[in-house]
């Protein structure tokens, strides 16, 4: 949604051994900057709350109150409630975990796994695997990447959630068991207690969407890691390694990797506004996080919704807000972060 | 230019194989999953199963999916006929699709030409006040309009406009030039601008630091003839390229949530229903139509970069 | 330029604060003013009576917002947005008043034979085609033919002229032609049922049963229904896709000439509250959250605020197959469990009424006083604690139909009440249509919210249809062989009240039994311009435009 004009990224500088790396000095001259500090503390602020969700919401997110419907702002619910008497706060706090978990799991597997891997692959190897990964990378690029989104999270979602708890239900593991009991990720209904963590906290939705997000996501890191290691290939002390009989996978691993990596994140963090952006999208349209997890997707279809937003526009302008304040800020990082590994500015 | 033109020739090339293997994809994935057109058709009302098989049979949806692909491939290339619609069965997919494209072509077309009569303008200021506070400033406005999503920005509009001032209507289309265009058109433009107005920006800093440029100072022409006559023309060409291709991704994804809030009858508001409906053939068609846009519009992309920077020419060469 | 850039930001987000300072402070401002709220819930009853068309209009020209059909094939389309446009511009052999009582319509007269199985109707002398052609009974044998014809491809064809001798060998590719219907002389065309069945008029009265025009379909089989030449009291003058239909008086009807000219519908969409107030249309909705300002008696809409109950019901049905809804208990004990009342207050603002059995208002059979089971949490704990799943309940998963981001609040405030009240945590679990319906007829949910609208008003069409144990749609795969006795009986039962009866004690039954949830029945809620005169919304879908008048 928000395309950010990624103009050409010079190739890194060769590596300058003087003491510190460039990641350290990179990461130095970041802080030094008021707005990425102010993006930062943004973005650890909202994962912060995310991640503790559980711990610092004073509600549960589907505890209703039908006596409190439509409570305007108080000093018990300073975000006010919803038609059933929801604590808002609460629901925007576990909105934010909704964030947390999809952002983190498509940017590590999308964004730096599945790309880092392919793009290795393809330009260490050559030959088919470059082909294949190549031609593949082009036909996801072009297409139209929302209504495919729409498309596959339509067709495959509720099947997809049943099989999860199918598989929860498979591994009954004592000691699986015991780990989710000690996290309080079983539920107790009536007298039974029942342990399908991923399905009942939605992770089986959160699976889907960033498994699709990275599917449609791995193309662009794939081609900068790929053009990377065909350039490091050539460099005399990759060169060096090899003459020296070192095996395949040192070199990859030891040589390589350590090379690309902070470009890597560097280029995937341009992305992270997108994919939090696309979860929300995507529950908006109805084939995101399933109700009743709470999402900002969610959150903005309840406030944005005719009846309510008139008279009870906080509804709406809480998640708006947060929304908008951390998309702005990831990608003015994103823009931060570009600006201090690439430019040759010392 | 030789190297560029096979690079685009061999990408429209490519097109076809493209558009086979992701027909092939979208025709698997929407008969995926539990449910079929028919069945939905019924609802909650009757819903006889071997009525419904009846019915399947009329349309061949009870032949193995391959052969059904293979029939629809054939009707494809040798007819141009994309298969019936499931929902409104007595017209074709060209006749439906028809108003919803125009509508949003309509409302795409308006904002594609605000994006660039605003962006282009704010980028030329800002780097005619390079070295000022009003550079980062003109950017900077629209850099954060950027990170807004349209998700956010209607619904806020819509508060304020609507529900609170009651200048503007809360939906619906009554027409390009009418009160409900609003809305609907900043949450389009707004986003685009940054891209556009930073590129606008780079661009002609690069040309002002072009030979004839200094040759048209050294003549003491005045700084306003030289930006319109001499650096706007030679900046303008790329960046409307690119325009054109950025634009037309970033308005088909914004289309989809703007049609849908403010129940514009569009396309994007249309495949959602068609996607709920299980309208097979209708999908396809629709996902068909902004593959091959988004190829087009990608490729204009590619080829306005390689025109303003050079050093990607290399980059490319070296990647393929 | 990024020192620059990181001032610019700053700037930009100073300027920006301001700009949400000053959005606020208009919204805090303007929070006294939410009587003014435009718009409309889309999820209303009414939501197809929506929207305008600007500009003058008219006497004799009544103008709605609406929405496009799918398309105009009476034997063919299924959905309630078609169907609203069919009954205007075609008819059948009967009809249905607004008080649901079969009129005659193209037939004018009809016998029953004594056994109650051979019907013969007359046509009217008068009726005619729009383009003047007059009907005759090879129309009838023919639109039903087709109806029935597999190459139509009509779902509901079977289900409304199959109790016709030989419909079902025509539905099954088995013959073309109708073995139980006579054409006797031009006019004049008689029926042979399967069974002597009280209900089969009212079934004439469906659009499935609908005149179409064998010439006109004949020239052009794939278009003809885009300007169909129906019988009935209105011409289909213009369509243009998403933008306006426009129904034209056909002066020769046989009913005798509209008193409307023309019935303009606006399908571009938006609020039909604010057009409706800027007098762009005659007749609209009311959504939930407006309905609060529409009922204050000092508004000044509230004289034309109009409300009329609809043959619907919205219920929680059982699969009584699967655990732990097998166990009758468990199901009532759920049953008893929900407030429906404080839900139809709060959540739905009392704008729809609490359901008080099955059969909704308006149908025979229906009685006012509450028949459902009554909210007791602490009788519902009890009867769960007696059911043999006491201690060890399974999961349980309520199924609802959906494609928005959210819940409907009503489910979420269902679920709430069982987890406080017994204790058990209910996941909602919402599919796109096409899955829901699959999943139902495949019997995979434990229980589903769903509603059920009456196609004509006979008990039948609820009870027999959801609770016959070999119904293909007996969703709750209810089998029950008092009931089923009761239901053949009831079938063929001449006695009305006899018959009725017979349906009271199955509706008593499964109440007791608790099959279903009986939630909600449903309330249409709408504003009509003075001058627009006998306008009425039918509790079900039937021709309405013909006795209204606009007298601008």
């Amino acid at each position: 949604m928000s395309g950010t004009i990624a103009m050409a990224a010079d190739p890194p500088e060769q590596k300058p051994r003087s003491g510190e790396s460039l990641t350290r000095r990179s990461i130095r001259r970041l802080l030094r900057r008021k707005l990425a500090v102010v993006c930062l503390v943004v973005i650890t602020t909202f994962y912060t709350v995310g991640i503790l969700a559980p711990v610092v919401a004073p509600y549960s997110y589907t505890e209703q109150n039908l006596d409190l419907s439509f409570d305007g702002p108080s000093w018990g619910h300073p975000f006010g409630t919803d038609r059933n008497g929801r604590d808002m706060m609460s629901r925007t706090f576990y909105a934010a975990r909704t964030t947390t978990v999809v952002t983190v799991a498509t940017f590590a597997t999308g964004f730096v796994l599945l790309p880092v891997t392919l793009g290795m692959i393809a330009g260490y190897r050559r030959g088919f695997a470059d082909a294949l990964i190549n031609r593949t990378g082009e036909i996801l690029a072009s297409l139209p990447g929302l209504p495919m989104l729409v498309l596959i999270n339509a067709t495959m979602r509720p099947r997809f959630v049943g099989w999860v708890g199918d598989i929860e239900d498979f591994i009954d593991v004592s000691w699986v068991r015991s780990i989710e009991r000690t996290l309080r990720l079983c539920e107790t209904s009536g007298d039974t207690i029942r342990c399908q963590p991923l399905t009942s906290s939605g992770f089986a939705d959160y699976f889907l969407i960033f498994g699709v997000l990275s599917l449609f996501g791995w193309v662009g890191g794939a081609r900068l890691v790929r053009t990377q290691v065909l350039t490091l290939r050539n460099s005399e002390f990759l060169l060096a390694a090899e003459a020296s009989g070192a095996s395949t996978r040192r070199i990859l691993f030891q040589h390589i990797l350590p090379n690309i990596m902070p470009l890597v994140i560097v280029g995937a963090s341009a992305s992270l506004g997108s994919i939090a952006l696309s979860e929300i999208g995507l529950t908006f349209l109805g084939v995101g996080i399933q109700p009743p997890h709470p999402s900002f997707g969610a959150l903005i279809t309840d406030g944005a919704s005719r009846s309510v937003l008139a008279s009870h526009p906080e509804l709406l302008l809480v998640p708006a807000t947060v929304v908008a304040s951390l998309i702005l800020a990831f990608n003015l990082l994103g823009d931060a972060l570009n600006d201090v590994f690439t430019s040759k500015a010392q | 230019m030789d190297g560029l033109a096979g690079y685009i020739l061999r990408r429209l090339l490519f097109l076809p194989v493209t558009l086979l293997i992701v027909s092939f994809a979208t025709f698997y994935i929407t008969r995926w999953g539990p449910g079929d057109p028919i069945r939905v058709a019924a609802g909650a009302g009757f819903s006889d199963p071997e009525a419904l098989d009846r019915v399947r049979h009329k349309y061949g949806l009870d032949k193995p999916i391959h052969q059904q692909y293979g029939v629809w491939l054939r009707d494809v290339t040798l007819h141009g006929d994309f298969g019936p619609s499931y929902r409104y069965r007595d017209r074709t997919i060209g006749e439906i699709l028809g108003p919803k494209i125009w509508v949003s072509a309509r409302l795409g077309l308006y904002s594609f030409i605000l994006v660039f009569l605003v962006g282009i303008p704010v980028g030329m200021f800002a780097a005619m006040k390079q070295g000022t506070w009003l550079d980062p400033l003109a950017i900077g406005a629209f850099l954060v309009f950027q990170s807004i999503p349209v998700l956010v920005m209607v619904p806020m509009m819509v508060l304020v406009f609507a529900a609170k001032l009651h200048w503007l209507p809360a939906g619906g289309f009554d027409g390009l030039f009418s009160k409900s265009m609003i809305i609907p058109t900043i949450a389009l433009t707004l986003p685009g601008i940054a891209g556009v107005a930073r590129l606008a920006r780079a661009t002609m800093l690069g040309t002002l630091g072009e030979d004839f440029v200094r040759t048209a100072r050294a003549k003491g022409l005045d700084e306003f003839t030289i930006i319109t006559q001499h650096v706007a023309r030679n900046s303008l060409v790329p960046v409307m390229t690119t325009v054109i291709g950025l634009s037309l991704v970033g308005l088909i994804e914004g289309a989809f949530f703007t049609e849908t809030l403010l129940g514009i009858p569009g396309v994007g508001r249309f495949v959602y229903e068609s996607v709920n409906g299980k309208d097979y053939n209708v999908i396809l068609a629709v996902v068909l139509m902004i593959t091959t846009a988004f190829v087009i519009a990608n490729l204009l992309v590619d080829v306005a970069l390689v025109i303003i920077d050079p050093r990607i020419r290399a980059n490319r060469s070296r990647a393929s | 330029m990024s020192n620059k850039l990181t001032l610019g930001v700053l700037g930009a987000a100073a300027v920006g604060i301001i700009a949400l300072a000053v959005v606020l402070i208009v919204v805090v401002a303007g929070g006294g003013d939410d009587k003014k709220s435009s718009a409309q819930d889309s999820k209303t009853p009414t939501a197809s009576e929506t929207s305008s068309s600007g500009g003058k209009a008219a006497s004799g020209e009544l103008r709605l917002r609406g929405d496009d059909p799918l398309f105009l094939d009476p034997a063919v389309a299924q959905d309630a947005g078609s169907a609203l446009y069919i009954v205007e511009i075609f008819s059948g052999l009967q009809r249905l008043d607004k008080d649901l009582k079969v009129q005659p319509d193209l037939a004018e007269t009809y016998e029953v034979s004594a056994d109650g199985k051979t019907y013969t109707f007359h046509l009217n002398k008068k009726a005619t085609y729009q383009d003047g052609r007059p009907v005759s009974a090879d129309d009838v044998k023919y639109s039903w033919e087709r109806a029935l014809s597999p190459d139509t491809g009509s779902v509901t064809a079977e289900n409304f002229l199959g109790d016709i001798v030989g419909a079902k060998d025509v539905s099954r590719g088995r013959a073309t032609e109708i073995s139980g219907l006579k054409i006797v002389n031009d006019t004049t065309v008689s029926v042979t049922l399967d069974a002597a069945k009280p209900y089969f008029l009212y079934k004439l009265t469906y659009p499935t049963a609908f005149m179409v025009d064998k010439r006109q379909i004949q020239s052009n089989p794939k278009r003809w229904s885009q300007k169909p030449n129906g019988t009935g009291p209105f011409k289909l003058k213009e369509w243009k896709l998403g933008e306006r239909i426009v129904l034209e008086a056909y002066a020769n009807s046989h009913l005798g000439p509209p008193k409307l000219q023309t019935v303009r519908y606006d399908l571009s969409g938006g609020s039909s509250l604010v057009a409706y107030e800027d007098g762009e249309i005659d007749v609209t909705g009311v959504g939930l959250d407006d309905l609060e300002r529409v009922q204050d008696p000092s508004d000044k809409l509230n004289a034309e605020y109009t409300t009329t109950p609809r043959q619907s019901i919205d219920y929680i049905g059982f699969n009584t197959n699967v655990p732990p809804f097998d166990d009758p208990k468990v199901r009532q004990a759920f049953a008893m469990a929900v407030d429906r009342k404080k839900i139809a207050e709060v959540v739905l603002k009392g704008a729809i009424p609490v359901a008080t059995g099955i059969l909704p208002p308006g149908i025979p059979g229906y009685t006012p006083d509450d028949k459902t089971k009554q909210y007791d949490p602490a009788a519902a704990k009890a009867l769960l604690a007696q059911s043999k799943y006491a201690g060890n309940m399974p999961e349980i998963t309520l199924a609802e139909s959906g494609a928005g981001a959210t819940v409907g609040p009503t489910e979420e405030a269902i679920i709430q009440f069982w987890k406080d009240n017994l204790g058990v945590t209910v996941k909602i679990q919402q599919a796109d249509s096409a899955t829901f319906f699959s999943d139902i007829d495949q019997g995979r949910y434990q229980m589903f919210h769903l509603g059920w609208i009456m196609d004509y008003p006979d008990p039948e069409d609820v009870l027999d249809v959801l609770f016959y144990s070999k119904s293909k749609q007996n969703n709750s795969r209810y089998a029950n062989a008092d009931v089923d006795a009761k239901l053949e009986a009831a079938r063929i039962e001449q006695d009305t009240e006899k018959r009725l009866a017979l349906y009271q004690q199955v509706e008593k039954q499964l109440i007791d039994d608790a099959v279903w949830v009986p939630m909600f029945f449903d309330t249409i809620h709408a504003l009509v311009k003075p001058y627009v005169k006998n306008f009425s919304f039918p509790p079900t879908i039937i021709e309405r435009f013909h006795g209204v008048e606009v007298n601008r």
